[in-house]
């Protein structure tokens, strides 16, 4: 006998779009597997040797649901160097991973609001999150000249409309493109206005050559802006799931208690391993950020002369094209997966993880 | 003083964080085994951060850790499961948890639950925007889940059951009989059941666990968790699973997608390690957790104190009704007085402030010595001091 019960909740499930959205892989599934923001890197044996180790000495329990201490701290301390942005160790809260990132910050910090006002093209996991429990979403038009940033008028907009909370990528998502210091400021200045809020996804900010400054990094000490990411990207732990969000005091204890209920926390694998990671990052990382830059430039011109347009960007681990179903179509013939804009929200462009493989894949369509 | 309002898991982590400042605390309170995971499980993650550190697991989890899940549940709780499309691996039971309970419970709906229970079902609940309705459950009767009581508190609005078994805080452990009644009567009515295995290595006596999901017209109706944290003490791996009809299972993917992307990839290796490798160190703990609760009833018994039987899990409950307090105050003594932790019932459920839950995760001497601690708290008690 089939079950009514069980038909309602699959109907329930099937009309729910935002919850149905494709989500894109954290690091590439195969070779020639373009569709990660993510790489698929070295790792180094100290950050090997540091997570057994700790195993090893019997950091196999549970450990506190915001992190182990010293990771919040070294955390705290990278986001003060690289962005910019005043966070303590008891902003920081570990997460098994930045989707875990999006989903705390959306529906956390999202339940204190009415609405909350999302860019027309993001990262398709911040709609899958949005899906999980229903919440009145504010589209912010975010187009390609604008690298798919929302325009800094387009958030004011929202915000003189009611609307008090913001959810923000830079570098965005899809293209790599991240708002320039004066659009950071006036956005900022906007939120001490209208006493806003703001959920600004950052993870790709480690892979902008030259200065970034966060959100976060125009207030003295954050408390209007909510900061997440991937913990210490490109050292060899996107599979391991290790991410973190830098909340404001007051906001801290909602997702902490969240984080219990779904997680109780962090496994000591990856925080150990990141602890380790966080005290290499700088040294590996300027190695690994210009030779990424330097295979970008290589790719723009290969895109060029395939006759693809360029979607301006700033983060040298993806780049953004305009190309049409036959492009990819022809793509997937040779075997490459891209991330389509499409679930983005841009149909028409397609993102490539930078990569040797990624300029096989322009080669494949002279 | 905000001491005294902490309620429910908060007041849990408020009496963690006071054991934490004792150097000779003896913590009988949290469900985290004294024992370290095995060597050749850490052994296999160290080989993994190698060999695999890099390897794209989808968000269901690896291939070969779902095919050694299906081997497990078929093993040991004779559910038979497609690995493809029927196990999805998640953050520890914890995650697991929250996932059934999000993907069969919408906003309005109500949730049948045997209390005393663990309460992470109704945070979750409550984020789903679900109705808890309580079965209460009593020492007398060892905490069983009367399914006349479950059929009573059925309405209109019941979508599922959950059943926790052995059960935590109470260690009751569900009978094969009370389970074919309980599992016919969510047919009948038409209910899920939310089915909680993560206790299941852990039977006493003659006890035996029957998982719902095993029994002909439960698989279709049932999604079952289980983890490895309990049983291979590998409560910091973060590692468990869901296992259900595809056609759910293809939904619970979708919400594991959405709230976490995927599971760690060094902690799924160390799962396959887990449940592949050998099982002695398995068997060794059960053996070490059945000693162990032998000695803990016999002290209660010498202290005159009334307990449920643990019939299964890794807990006593007892009865503190004798103190006249309530079970916060009664655990923060012991705890400010004796260095003992021990968790309140009041924090599992408001009708349980006569009860304190004692793990038995701690090596046998150190149980002698908090026990012992104990009886010295609760003779304080009693005089009035
Ligand atoms: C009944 C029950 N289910 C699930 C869990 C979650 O365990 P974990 O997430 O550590 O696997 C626990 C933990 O105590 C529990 O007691």
């Amino acid at each position: 006998m089939a079950s009514q019960t069980k038909a309602d909740i699959l109907a329930g499930h099937d009309a729910n779009e935002a919850l149905n959205t494709q989500l894109l892989p954290p690091v590439a599934r195969r070779s020639r597997d373009l569709s990660a923001d993510g790489l698929r890197s070295f790792l180094d044996e100290r950050i090997i040797a540091a997570s057994s180790e700790a195993l090893e000495a019997g950091q196999t329990h549970y450990v506190d649901v915001p992190g182990i201490a010293p990771l919040r701290a070294a955390i705290a301390n990278y986001l003060g160097a690289s962005a910019g942005a005043s966070y303590e160790a008891g902003n920081i809260i570990v997460t098994a991973g930045v989707q875990e990132s999006r989903f705390l910050t959306i529906q956390m910090i999202g339940a204190e609001f009415e609405s909350i006002a999302v860019p027309t093209v993001a990262h398709p996991g911040v709609r899958k999150a949005l899906g999980v429990r229903e919440r009145t979403v504010i589209p912010l038009a975010a187009d390609v000249e604008g690298g798919y940033l929302p325009a800094v008028d387009a958030i004011a907009g929202a915000l003189a409309a009611g609307c008090r909370l913001l959810y923000l990528e830079s570098p965005a998502r899809l293209s790599g493109a991240a708002y320039a210091d004066e659009d950071a400021a006036a956005i900022s200045r906007l939120l001490n206005e209208y006493d806003a809020m703001a959920i600004w996804d950052q993870g790709l900010a480690p892979w902008v050559d030259g200065k970034y400054n966060s959100l976060a990094s125009f207030e003295e000490s954050p408390s209007l802006v909510t900061s997440i990411g991937e913990a210490f990207p490109g050292m060899g732990l996107a599979s391991w799931h290790i991410g973190y969000i830098a909340a404001p005091e007051a906001h801290v204890p909602a997702m902490q208690s969240q984080k219990q209920i779904m997680a109780i926390c962090t496994s000591t694998a990856a925080q150990y391993a990141a602890l380790e990671a966080s005290a290499i990052f700088a040294e590996a990382h300027n190695r690994q950020l210009a030779h990424l830059s330097q295979l970008r430039s290589d790719l723009i011109e290969l895109a060029r002369a395939v006759n693809l347009e360029v979607i301006a960007g700033s983060a040298a681990n993806v780049l953004a094209l305009r190309a049409s179903q036959d492009t990819i179509a022809n793509l997937n013939q040779a075997g490459f997966e891209v991330a389509d804009g499409a679930l983005f929200g841009a149909p028409a462009v397609i993102r490539l993880s930078v990569s040797a493989a990624a300029a096989d894949a322009l080669q494949a369509l002279r | 003083m905000s001491k005294k309002k902490a309620e429910g898991t908060n007041l849990l982590y408020q009496l963690i964080g006071e054991a934490r400042q004792y150097d000779d605390v003896i913590v009988m309170g949290r469900g985290d085994p004294d024992f370290d995971t095995p060597a050749h499980i850490v052994a296999a993650a160290k080989q993994a951060m190698i060999h695999h550190h890099s390897d794209y697991t989808p968000p269901e989890g690896l291939p070969a850790l779902r095919q050694a899940i299906a081997d497990r549940v078929k093993r040991v709780n004779n559910i038979d499961v497609d690995p493809a499309t029927e196990v999805v691996v998640t953050n520890g039971g914890q995650e697991a948890l929250f996932l059934m309970v999000l993907a069969v419970l919408s906003p309005g709906d109500e949730m049948i639950v045997p209390e005393p229970n663990y309460n992470t079902y109704a945070d979750s609940l409550a984020f789903a925007g679900g109705v808890k309705v309580e079965v209460q459950t009593y020492a007398d009767d060892d905490f069983r889940a009367d399914p006349a009581a479950v059929r009573a508190a059925i309405t209109d609005k019941s979508r599922a059951l959950l059943l926790v078994s052995p059960n935590n805080p109470a260690a009751s452990v569900i009978s094969p009989g009370d389970m074919k009644t309980l599992l016919d009567i969510a047919i009948e009515h038409d209910l899920m059941v939310l089915a909680d295995d993560i206790y299941d290595l852990f039977v006493y006596d003659d006890f035996e666990h029957l998982s719902p999901a095993a029994l002909p017209g439960g698989k279709e109706r049932t999604l079952t968790l289980n983890a490895l944290s309990k049983a291979y003490s590998m409560t910091g791996w973060r590692l468990g699973w869901i296992v259900g009809p595809a056609d759910l299972m293809a939904r619970v993917t979708e919400l594991k997608a959405a709230i976490s992307g995927g599971t760690s990839v060094i902690s799924q290796q160390a799962g396959i390690a887990a449940l592949t490798g050998p099982q002695d160190a398995v068997e060794m703990m059960a053996a070490a957790y059945r000693r162990r609760r032998r000695l803990v009833l016999d002290a209660l018994d010498a202290m005159g104190m009334k307990y449920g039987l643990p019939q299964g899990g890794q807990f006593v409950f007892a009865d503190i009704s004798f103190t006249g307090l309530d079970s916060g105050e009664v655990a923060q003594r012991m705890l400010s007085e004796q260095h003992v932790l021990a968790y309140p019932g009041s924090a599992f459920s408001k009708d349980r402030k006569d009860y304190l839950r004692m793990t038995f995760l701690q090596p046998e001497e150190q149980l002698i010595e908090g026990l012992e601690r104990m009886k010295v708290a609760m003779q304080n008690i009693t005089a009035g001091r």
